[in-house]
């Protein structure tokens, strides 16, 4: 920290400083007897030990990790989201190990007291505008409304079939480009999946 | 493969016969096959060898007679299969179905892309980015879907949310390509339904005249892709389905007998339809169930711990899917009934598993286990806004509903003078067309009222027999097979309403026979096919039709025939038995071909003569 200070600061400095010294002599001349120190805490012995660390983020590398993740879970896991299973006992501790770390780190943050907080979904406008801006009603609906025609004696509205869509620049690309395995046959293109034991 | 005894072989060329068991057991207990047994040929271009062979044990009896045999055998020792009727319900324990429906809503684009719905067009060519998850695409949600879904909603007397949010389903499968698919499992548009169904409606006996079964939910989901399983294990893709609207409809565990639950499904396909939510059926794969069923004891529900939908007590259940009809239905859940009390019975536990049933078989088969349960960490969407309906869609939705079907039975039935079961087959005929012209038809015969006030119930049952029965008999060769009438939804047909109400007219003041007026109909039927204008009028006018009712004399000539031909009759009422009188009156109105015989004015003469016989007798 440089020790030259511009003159404003150090007129703000000495304001604050001023301002300290008086609530302390006006509080000393209160009292009878002397405050307690909360106020005036020891800053260098405060910052001196830590009260929390990154490091309690991780999982303690002397413990070793528990067994509520048995291997059979660890599989079912993988299989659920479609990832492939490891390959050897050693990757299978591996991954072991990393999915424990994980689940403390996991554990850390859910002890945060959420009692009666809404978990946050979106971030939206969730004014009365906003939420009448959203709000879907006759006047948002009425072109299909109007594709609709009142049938029979019953009076039921029926929408009529047949007429054209407008699909501009929604269907128009080439949807099989993308196809890892396609056919054409006569009725048409398809994708092709197969399912047996390679 | 063992070498085979020739004595065996000569057995089963020469005569059928296959042996049952093993090289020990002696040969004449051979089992015959139907070959063997079908001696006679009845049709078939080969003759009979049933007298070559040697050493047969048995002499053979025809098939068909042998079946019978059996059937009559095992009704009587009474283990035959039971019929539908007797198989809804059982004294020690109690049955309970929830329903899942999911149904394809009918519109214009798909739920969150605006690629056009499509029902069988040529495959992937209404595929828009988002459908196959292409990275970057969005959903956008179609606003219009909403329609259909609330008027769905509606009709199964819902309770609209104003707030619902969409959430992901996540399971891999290839006809879904995001990995996830979007429902509403948190908060659903639509809570709190019911819906009632009437005996009519064909529930089972055991649960009266109505039933009201309620609806725990309906949420908006999409539809998954069209697989074509092909031999090899290879599957051709039709990515057209894949985000199609579909509603899923909950019903809570309120159902206790197998036809109510299929009732239930057929009468929801029938609301859908008339509220033009889901035009396809179940036939058509547009609407699919999925059946929930579980056992308890009636008397101790100690064992039963399960609850659902805010209903205690109810035991495990088993999910069955891959249902494609009403009678499938029925048929599942009385074969998975009848397996799950087995099970209990002898001491075992459900287990809650997915099965599935095929047509035709006798229990459903497990699918997926505990082991294959699928974990779909529900999550809520966060790429899509919460949907907020107005209440003024809402109320215009309710008010523009129209007659729905129950009101439609209802009227036909109070008003009209209809049985209820004529009323269901009329409105059910020609996707409302039938109905359609019954009522006009109706209104063109009132215009023609003589009377001041006609007996509007008569005058409903007399049409409604035309239109139903005797319009619903008529063929012809140039007749469309499907719809020989031609009847359109609107109800026009090839015989206008109006020569339908004046033939009735006819026939009602009695100037006609009913035996001419059925000879006009087919008349009118063939005029209107080969697009001749005619009128019953003029068919009538042209051919001599006109009734002209039997003099006295002739009256009296028929009467003297008949009691000429049946003495022996004349003679038993002359002794006391009058009853006898009724088949006298039969054989005189049987007498004129034309039927022109008035059966009380017939009744008179025959009196009349008898009484001359008696006095001349006496």
């Amino acid at each position: 920290m440089s020790g030259f200070i511009c003159s404003r600061c150090r007129s703000s400095l000495c304001r604050v400083m001023r301002v300290q010294t008086r609530s302390i002599t006006r509080s000393i001349h209160k009292d009878s007897s002397p405050p307690p120190r909360h106020n005036l805490v020891e800053i260098d012995d405060l910052l001196s030990r830590p009260s929390w660390s990154v490091r309690s983020l991780l999982p303690d590398p002397d413990v070793p990790p528990s067994e509520e993740i048995t291997p059979a879970k660890l599989h079912h896991l993988l299989r659920l989201s479609a990832l492939s299973p490891p390959k050897s006992p050693e990757e299978e501790a591996q991954m072991l190990k990393i999915l424990h770390s994980q689940l403390h780190f996991v554990k850390d943050i859910q002890k945060v007291d959420t009692e009666d907080v809404e978990p946050l979904q979106r971030i939206r406008d969730e004014t009365e505008e906003g939420i009448k801006d959203i709000t879907i009603g006759m006047e948002q609906l009425k072109k299909a409304f109007e594709k609709e025609d009142v049938k029979g004696r019953n009076r039921r509205p029926r929408r009529r079939r047949g007429e054209d869509v407008d699909t501009k620049d929604v269907e128009d690309w080439d949807v099989l480009g993308a196809a890892g395995e396609k056919v054409e046959l006569a009725g048409g293109k398809y994708f092709v999946v197969r399912s047996g034991k390679e | 493969m063992a070498r085979i005894p020739p004595s065996v072989l000569r057995r089963y060329l020469f005569g059928g016969h296959l042996p049952t068991g093993g090289c020990l057991r002696p040969l004449r207990h051979c089992r015959p096959t139907a070959y063997s047994l079908s001696a006679k040929r009845y049709h078939g271009t080969q003759v009979s060898n049933t007298s070559a062979g040697p050493g047969f044990p048995e002499t053979t009896i025809p098939f068909r007679k042998q079946l019978k045999d059996e059937a009559k055998k095992r009704k009587a020792e009474g283990t035959g299969k039971k019929s539908k009727q007797d198989n809804q319900k059982l004294d020690d324990w109690e049955l309970t179905v929830g329903i899942e429906i999911h149904a394809q809503l009918n519109t214009a684009r798909k739920l969150f892309s605006a690629a056009a719905s499509s029902i069988n067009d040529t495959p992937n060519t209404h595929v828009a980015l988002f459908d196959v998850a292409m990275p970057g695409s969005q959903p956008t949600f179609q606003k219009e879907t909403l329609i259909p879904a609330l008027r769905a909603a509606l009709a199964l007397n819902c309770e609209i949310q104003k707030t619902s949010r969409f959430d992901r389903k996540h399971y891999f499968h290839w006809d879904q390509p995001a990995g996830y698919q979007i429902t509403q499992y948190y908060e659903p548009f639509a809570r709190d339904g019911y819906i009632t169904l009437y005996a009519h409606d064909g529930i089972a006996a055991e649960d009266g005249e109505e039933v009201r079964i309620g609806i725990k939910q309906i949420q908006m989901e999409q539809d998954t892709a069209k697989t074509i399983s092909q031999p090899g294990d290879i599957h051709l893709l039709d990515f057209n389905r894949v985000g199609l609207p579909l509603i899923e409809i909950i019903t809570l565990p309120q159902i206790h007998h197998p036809s109510t639950a299929a009732a239930l499904v057929r009468k929801v396909q029938i609301l859908l339809n008339a509220v033009d939510a889901c035009v396809l059926g179940m036939q058509s794969g547009g609407l699919r169930a999925d059946v929930n069923v579980s056992v308890r004891r009636r008397d101790s529900t100690s064992s039963s711990t399960h609850s659902y939908g805010g209903i205690q007590g109810l035991g495990q259940r088993t999910e069955i899917k891959n249902l494609s009809s009403f009678k499938a239905v029925e048929d599942a859940i009385i074969a998975e009934r009848d397996r799950q009390i087995s099970v209990l019975e002898s001491g075992g536990v459900i287990e809650g598993e997915t099965r599935g049933w095929t047509i035709g078989s006798s229990e459903t088969k497990r699918l997926r286990g505990k082991e294959g349960e699928v974990d779909y960490r529900y999550m809520p969407d966060p790429d899509l806004a919460p949907v907020v309906i107005g209440e003024d869609l809402i109320e215009h939705l309710r008010s523009t509903m129209g007659v729905l079907p129950d009101e439609e039975i209802l009227g036909l039935t109070n008003e009209y003078g209809l049985t209820t079961k004529d009323a269901m087959s009329l409105v059910s005929l020609n996707e409302g067309g039938r109905v359609e012209y019954f009522m006009n038809v109706v209104d063109e015969y009132l215009l023609t009222s003589a009377e001041a006030e006609e007996d509007l119930k008569a005058v409903g049952r007399l049409i409604g027999n035309w239109v139903l029965h005797e319009m619903g008999g008529l063929t012809h060769d140039l007749a469309d097979e499907e719809n020989p009438l031609n009847m359109t939804p609107e109800g026009d047909c090839v015989i206008p309403a109006k020569q339908l109400a004046e033939l009735v007219r006819f026939l009602s003041s009695e100037k006609i026979t009913g035996r001419t007026a059925k000879k006009v109909l087919s008349q009118l039927f063939a005029a209107g096919l080969t697009g001749k204008e005619e009128t019953a009028e003029g068919i009538i006018e042209r051919e001599g039709l006109w009734f002209t009712p039997l003099s006295e004399a002739e009256y009296a000539q028929l009467a003297t025939d008949v009691l000429g031909g049946n003495t022996k009759v004349v003679e038993e009422i002359l002794a006391g038995k009058a009853g006898k009188i009724n088949f006298l009156v039969g054989q005189v109105m049987r007498a004129d071909q034309d039927g022109r015989v008035d059966a009380t004015k017939a009744r008179v003469v025959v009196v009349k003569l008898i009484e001359e016989q008696r006095r001349s007798a006496a």
